[in-house]
């Protein structure tokens, strides 16, 4: 646990005023609010910390007991202890966070150990502003895939605040699209209704398969010969293997479309896109003399 | 207890903020309220959109005239996140694999 400075984390110098403090924060805070930054974890980080500086800084007290322990801050309690009257009950006071980090690296905790540590854990005032004590905080979570998981319908197991949940992948997920499961998040209290899980699937680009909305791209190789005289040849899709007929004299780049043999439409059971296969022809190389002179033969005609 | 509804006077509570608050809200179209038998109602599903509203009013001294503005841009901005991953998706297709 490190010691947090609390006038850096606000960007004032130690002798600023309550007017220059409130103005800082509030300037921090519109930049980093989590409610104009969505999907930003970094500024929900950013927009704790600012809050907590401003919870100790803007209020009288917390700011004297602040200044007056500094880095000294893990002994404060002692110190005030001794200055007391030893008979008083009062050591409880210090009260550390851990354990008590519900969230699991989703939401995280209002207020850092630090804060806890010094002031107490239910030390937060601030009109209740991050304290609210009713619905459950939201939980954010990413889930990676590749092209052919997104493919079907397919269960997954997530780890949520310590629980296991099993989640049904519709087929035809988009990379970048979230879902929401109500009720997933953080339980509510006195009486509040629980958070909810937002899942972000991230989509990792296939090595050979190319997707656009519904459609796949992949390139083929077929050979001069069958190019030229026309034939078939066996392809992988998605759905199995295909046999295409190559008619003659197929140019390089021409493109076939399979109707049906594209991904799957989300939420639009039995319907896909298509597969879009594109001809790349490949030239033979180790020509043998007898072959060169045959060729020639072809180009002189 | 009504099944999937919030009572507003509890939430109020819970969330340090005047009744009048949520009452103006729901005059300006922001969130809809209920009421039954003298009690007054928000569905559960608006209730996000509720502590929302709550914590730009609270977090960021927003007046509660002010937030539908806020809301709109903020819907905007949604809509503009959904575009671009949208166009990042397709970016990609378009990009020599490996690049």
């Amino acid at each position: 646990m490190d010691f947090i400075d609390y006038y850096s984390v606000l960007g004032v110098p130690k002798t600023a005023s309550d007017g220059d403090i409130k103005k800082a924060y509030r300037k921090l805070a519109r930049k980093h609010h989590p409610d104009l930054n969505p999907d930003d974890g970094e500024a929900k980080k950013k927009f704790q910390q600012i809050n907590e500086a401003n919870e100790v800084l803007s209020d009288p007290e917390k700011r004297k007991k602040y200044d007056q322990y500094g880095k000294d801050w893990q002994h404060a309690d002692q110190f005030e202890a001794a200055q007391r009257n030893a008979g008083q009950q009062q050591q409880s006071r210090r009260q550390y966070a851990g354990g008590d980090d519900f969230s699991g690296g989703f939401g995280g905790a209002d207020f850092s150990d630090f804060f806890s540590s010094m002031f107490g854990q239910d030390a937060g005032t601030g009109g209740g502003r991050r304290q609210a004590k009713f619905r459950g905080q939201d939980y954010q979570a990413e889930s990676h895939l590749n092209l052919r998981d997104a493919y079907t319908t397919h269960k997954q197991t997530m780890n949520v605040d310590g629980k296991s949940i099993r989640i049904t992948v519709p087929a035809g997920i988009e990379n970048g699209q979230k879902i929401k499961l109500t009720g997933y998040g953080s339980p509510g209290v006195n009486g509040g209704p629980n958070g909810d899980l937002y899942i972000t699937f991230v989509i990792a680009d296939d090595s050979q398969y190319k997707r656009k909305s519904n459609d796949l791209y992949v390139d083929e190789t077929v050979d001069l010969y069958t190019a030229l005289l026309g034939g078939e040849k066996i392809i992988e899709t998605l759905d199995g293997k295909v046999k295409l007929t190559v008619p003659p004299e197929t140019q390089n780049g021409t493109k076939v479309r399979l109707k049906g043999k594209g991904f799957p439409v989300y939420k639009q059971e039995g319907k896909f896109g298509d597969l879009y296969v594109q001809w790349q022809i490949k030239l033979p190389t180790n020509l043998t003399d007898e072959q060169k002179e045959l060729i020639r033969q072809v180009a002189a005609m | 207890m009504q099944p999937n509804l919030i009572l507003i006077n509890e939430f109020c509570v819970y969330h340090h903020v005047g009744v009048e608050f949520v009452q103006l809200l729901e005059q300006r179209g922001l969130i809809e309220t209920q009421t039954i038998q003298q009690a007054t109602y928000v569905q559960l599903e608006q209730l996000p959109q509720l502590e929302k509203f709550v914590r730009l009013h609270q977090d960021l001294a927003i007046h509660p005239d002010d937030l539908d503005v806020v809301n709109e841009l903020l819907e905007r901005l949604e809509h503009m996140h959904q575009q671009i991953t949208h166009l990042q998706n397709r970016l990609v297709f378009y990009e020599p694999s490996g690049s």
